[in-house]
């Protein structure tokens, strides 16, 4: 069995390579691309259902490194298996999307090798039994985002987003490092079940766990490294599907899940965890209430729904384990998924992915109408829709850690679910009003010219509507292409999963764990939203963002300033690198050059000595030196 | 037997190419033949653990004794297989103007030669001797066949630069070399790392290993010794800069590792926190210059020694899970070095220069080739996990985080995170390069001749770089490979057993 482990990995790998040796031929790149997707889905799948418990699956051999041990293992349990067929499910989908897609694109074929290699990265840091392969998986997963986001590098906007993003993350990562390794130092060896059950050193374990905390966080993109997220929409949607769905941004869960008995254990940690992830959750909510651009909306439902994530992690008490947070994460996978395909296709049909060119967009739209319907309901926590259990499941869990000792870092984490749950059920309910309420007063259909509709209704015309251009120029490029039956296909059974999807919690440990009272007070929070929402924006015909007062608004469009923050970090960094270079120049290679200039000087001052004819007493008396010492010598014989 | 011959083909190909002028198909074929022989005699003699010990200069003591083992192996390989590559690269384009083409290759040979020589040296002042050889045709290199862009006067400086730290760093070397030869009565690097610092105080090992160690330091270099590297990669030719980067700074570390660490390893702990904060002031440094290094050449020039820092703060861990993080750190840099500075001096070639600041077109669609291995190369100088240069990087900080019992644990795991650091500016400024020269980063401006396509890379030429990037892929999967190479070696260095062969 301990095969298919190994396959998972390597099989999207060498389909990476093999779609970019044939990016020419497009059928064979998309050929290969999806093949070896299914085949990994089923391998996932046969894994999931079957999985061979071992935490020794060898890779390429244990590295020869002195006192530390670098086994390389692979590990294999019911939560790898889950999660890996997850994540593998939902690959192939975007797989199959983007072949539609990216119909017209000349860079499809490297677009998609790179999308299989990105799942190998995931897929190595879901099976990894070993600190360095997590590693691995972690950094390969960054750089395929750095390729993806920046997929259509003529745009300024698209090479500054993925340079944001990668630097963003890549600047979480110093802290990750230097955690990985005190880890691996305290166990003095990489594979982890012996970091799990190492024991000693506690500075070295707060290194390390609160090391890999701020490493998730940038990944995650919890506060204060979230803002390279809404940029990076500025990838192709089926990027930003893989990106925000089962993969990058929720592989921090995964990796705190893996080191849960660690975390348990340590307060301190899980409490700055707790801390950032409340914070999270409700301010990116917020923020998803404000945005005026449906990719980026769903990139701030992301940051908070991931936050809600590792908030389980944070709360839950040791002995439930990490199966709530894995429960959010696989229910989030397929619908967000749903959200950002959907959304994709929408924006096809639209020409834009502005709210305000979109309004009334999803009305004739039929099975992407249902599905998408599903979808926001899924993340609104609708019953019996698949968000509902993994997001009360959360709740439960935290109430639990709350419950039982937890004290306040616990219910810091119930009461910003509660919030959270409230505001997500509201900007989902807006978004629904919006794209689906019919633009009846004009009366006319925004059929007709939509990039100029896009420019002339969108209320804050900021930089951040340049995801919008993106979908635009695609559009103008490529026109309005009907959707192919495989990738509608695909939008459809997300739809399904997102209600069917429950099922596969029922094999995960503490993957569901509803409360009756948390969860009838999460009910009624969510349908008082979506009422409050509904009759505020007039039965959908308003926006209700637009009651926020313009600047409030604008801001948070922008994301209040934190980008600015970022650009007045890299100022900094950039004013000190000038100084090293001045100081480089003017100070260290200084010495060099005065010793050439005083070297100089005194072969100078040596010529000039040499250079004066010796004079005439000078020589006789050297000649009569010489004269005595020969008449001396001759003498003496 | 094929080790003496290894050692001697290139340095009398050398030896003939610089004799007979011109520019014929003679001269290229003993070029690249004796190159290709040269290489595959090196895999022989590493294959076989070969080695010769005849007496050489009776009267000094000093015998022709060369060997192989696990430290040298690998530098030795890619030294002859680099220069393959390189003898290849040059020949499939115009030689550079300065002098005729034979005098060029058989400079590269006598780099070759001299490189070869040091790697496999068993004897300090054959070492030394060693050392030498590569100073002169190094300088030749740069100072006829230099960049034709820049005022005559640049280019003297750059060799000049290049020729006077050297030879203050190899004079440093000597005298300490003389020392530990007249104190321990031996110059047999054997002995010498067996005795392990027997008979000598610490007061005279620290001052040996001071010695030792900043004459080597300006080969690897060291800050704040390195202001004549940027300068001679920027001028030198491609095959100039790729020996530079990828074969003469690995004598300097790898003269620590073999000189310095086994022969007073009390001197070498008592200097190792000097030695761990100049590597790591280094990565920072070289970090923070690239960030806003305008020429290219310079830019890998500062990240060199950025890399180089992480090797320095390895071995200054003292254990031997960081020498073989600075062995392997030391290759992969070589690797890496090597395939940045063929695809920027081809680019260089066509663009007339390598200042980022012009506006030109973007590689990524129009030359795929060189962006792709442009792309890989910056993918592996910012450390990606994958490919080679990660190991080397992540082994450091990890050797550095837990450290012999005799080294400063605090002053180190300070490093550690100011390393790391490095790390994310490595990142930045990997991908500043990506942003402008890959994905066209203000290309819209790019006018004139800017703003047309470089031709890609073609024939020999995309086969080296190439070769590159499936060696900086493959040792980054199955890095193994290497560090199985250097493997018992290191224990050996470390506990005073020696290093069999």
């Amino acid at each position: 069995m301990s095969w298919i482990v190994r396959m998972i990995v390597v099989l999207p790998a060498l389909a990476a390579l093999a779609g970019l040796l044939a990016r020419r031929q497009r059928s064979l790149a998309s050929v290969i691309a999806v093949a070896v997707s299914a085949c990994v889905a089923v391998l996932g799948l046969v894994q999931w259902v079957a999985p061979s418990r071992t935490a020794d699956i060898t890779t390429i051999g244990s590295l020869p490194l002195g006192d530390l041990s670098v086994p390389l293992h692979l590990l294999s349990d019911r939560l790898s298996g889950l999660v890996a067929f997850v994540v593998a499910l939902v690959v192939l989908g975007i797989q199959v999307f983007t072949a539609w897609y990216l119909r017209d694109d000349p860079r499809y074929g490297q677009f998609a090798a790179t999308v299989s290699l990105f799942a190998s990265g995931m897929l190595l840091l879901v099976q990894s039994g070993d600190l360095v392969l997590l590693l691995i998986g972690w950094e390969v997963m960054g750089w395929c985002s750095w390729l993806l986001i920046g997929h259509d590098s003529e745009r300024p906007a698209a090479r500054r987003a993925a340079y944001k993003a990668f630097l963003v993350t890549r600047v979480a990562d110093i802290a990750m490092v230097v955690g990985i390794v005190a880890l691996s130092v305290q166990a003095r060896s990489t594979d982890l079940m012996a970091v799990l059950t190492a024991s000693g050193d506690d500075t070295l374990l707060t290194v390390g766990l609160v090391g890999i905390i701020i490493g998730v966080a940038g990944k995650s993109g919890l506060v204060p490294f979230h803002d390279w997220l809404p940029d990076a929409m500025e990838g192709p949607t089926p990027a930003s599907a893989l990106i925000h769905a089962a993969t990058m941004v929720a592989a921090g869960t995964y990796v705190i899940a893996r080191l849960f008995s660690l975390y348990a254990e340590h307060d301190g940690a899980r409490t700055l965890l707790a801390v950032l992830t409340a914070v999270t959750m409700v301010y990116a909510a917020m923020l998803a209430l404000a945005q005026t651009d449906l990719k980026r909306m769903l990139a701030y439902s992301t940051l908070s729904q991931v936050a809600i994530m590792l908030s389980a992690l944070a709360a839950a008490p040791a002995e439930l384990g990490p199966g709530a947070g894995i429960s959010q994460l696989i229910g989030h996978a397929f619908f967000k998924a749903l959200l950002f395909l959907g959304a994709g296709w929408l924006s096809v049909l639209a020409g834009a992915t502005a709210l305000a060119a979109l309004r009334g967009r999803l009305r004739p739209t039929g099975a992407l109408r249902w599905s998408m319907g599903m979808g926001f309901a899924a993340l609104a926590g609708v019953p019996p829709l698949i968000g509902f259990f993994t997001k009360d499941t959360v709740i439960d869990a935290a109430l639990e850690g709350a419950t039982a000792g937890g004290g306040l870092r616990a219910w810091l984490v119930v009461v910003a679910l509660f919030v959270t749950v409230a505001l997500t059920a509201a900007y989902c309910a807006r978004a629904w009003l919006l794209l689906d309420t019919a633009v009846a007063a004009s009366g006319e259909l925004p059929e007709a010219a939509p990039a100029v509709v896009a420019e002339e209704h969108v209320a804050v015309v900021t930089t951040a509507d340049s995801a919008d251009d993106a979908e635009v120029e695609r559009v103008h490029a490529h026109g309005h292409a009907a959707i192919t039956l495989s990738a509608a296909l695909v939008v459809s059974v997300l739809a399904a999963l997102t209600l069917v999807g429950t099922l596969f919690l029922t094999t995960l440990r503490g993957g569901l764990h509803l409360g009756l009272v948390s969860s009838l007070l999460s009910l009624l929070l969510v349908a008082g939203a979506a009422y409050a929402v509904w009759s505020v924006s007039d039965r959908g015909r308003l926006d209700v963002a637009d009651r926020i007062p313009v600047r409030v608004r604008e801001s948070a469009v922008r994301g209040f300033g934190v980008d600015t923050a970022y650009v007045g970090i890299g100022r900094a960094v950039t004013a000190v690198a000038r100084l090293v270079v001045v100081l480089d120049r003017d100070v260290v290679d200084a010495y060099p050059r005065a010793t050439a200039v005083v070297a100089r000087a005194a072969g100078r001052a040596g010529e000039r000595g040499h250079r004066a004819v010796p004079s005439l007493s000078l020589l006789s008396l050297l000649a009569g030196v010489v004269l005595v010492a020969v008449l001396g010598v001759t003498a003496w014989r | 037997m094929a080790l003496t011959l290894m050692l001697l083909l290139p340095l009398l190909a050398a030896i003939a190419l610089i004799a007979i002028p011109g520019e014929s198909t003679v001269e290229r074929g003993i070029a690249l033949g004796s190159t290709v022989v040269t290489a595959v005699l090196a895999v022989v003699v590493v294959s076989g653990r070969h080695e010769v010990d005849v007496p050489w200069i009776r009267s000094l003591g000093v015998r022709w004794h060369f060997g192989v083992d696990g430290v040298s192996a690998a530098l030795v390989l890619l030294t002859a297989l680099l220069t393959v590559a390189v003898v290849a690269h040059a020949l499939s384009g115009p030689i550079p103007r300065g002098g005729t083409g034979s005098t060029f290759l058989g400079c590269v040979l006598l780099v070759e030669a001299g490189a070869l020589a040091t790697f496999m040296a068993r004897d300090a002042i054959l070492f030394f001797i060693a050392f030498e050889v590569v100073l002169v045709p190094m300088w030749v290199l740069v100072r006829r066949f230099g960049d034709d862009h820049v005022a005559d006067e640049t280019r003297a400086d750059a060799a000049g630069r290049f020729v006077l730290f050297t030879v203050l760093g190899s004079t440093l070397m000597l005298v300490g070399i003389l020392f530990l030869v007249h104190h321990q009565g031996t110059s047999d690097l054997a002995v010498l790392a067996e005795r392990h610092g027997a008979g000598l105080s610490r007061p005279l090992q620290v001052a040996i290993a001071a010695m030792l160690l900043l004459g080597l330091g300006i080969k690897v270099p060291l800050w704040p010794l390195h202001t004549w590297l940027p300068s001679a990669h920027t001028i030198a030719p491609t095959a100039g800069s790729v020996l530079l980067a990828a074969v003469l700074l690995k004598m300097g570390t790898y003269g620590i590792v073999r000189l310095a660490v086994p022969t007073v390893p009390e001197g070498v702990a008592r200097l190792s926190p000097v030695l761990a904060l100049l590597g790591v002031v280094g990565i920072l440094w070289g970090g923070l210059a690239c960030l806003v290094e305008r020429d290219l050449k310079r830019l890998i020039a500062y990240s060199s020694v950025a890399h180089m820092g992480f090797v320095a703060l390895a071995i200054a861990s003292g254990s031997e899970t960081g020498l073989q993080a600075a062995l392997f750190g030391n290759i992969a840099h070589g690797v890496v070095a090597a395939l940045l500075f063929f695809v920027v001096g081809d680019l260089k070639e066509q663009w007339g220069s390598s200042d980022l600041h012009v506006a030109r077109a973007a590689l990524r669609d129009k030359a795929p080739r060189f962006g792709l291995a442009l792309v890989v190369g910056l993918a592996a100088a910012l450390g990606l996990p994958g490919l080679v240069s990660f190991w080397g990087e992540f082994l450091a900080l990890y050797a550095a985080w837990s450290p012999a019992p005799d080294r400063p644990v605090a002053l180190l795991r300070a490093c550690v995170v100011l390393g790391a650091v490095g790390l994310a500016l490595a990142a930045a400024y990997a991908l500043r390069v990506a942003r402008i020269v890959w994905a066209g980063e203000g290309s819209d401006a790019a006018v004139g001749a800017a703003a047309e396509p470089v031709a890609d890379a073609r024939g020999p030429r995309w086969a080296v770089v190439m070769v590159l990037v499936v060696v900086i892929v493959v040792l980054g999967v199955l890095p193994h490979l290497l560090l199985g190479l250097s493997d018992t070696a290191t224990t050996g260095l470390l506990s005073g057993l020696g290093v069999s062969p």
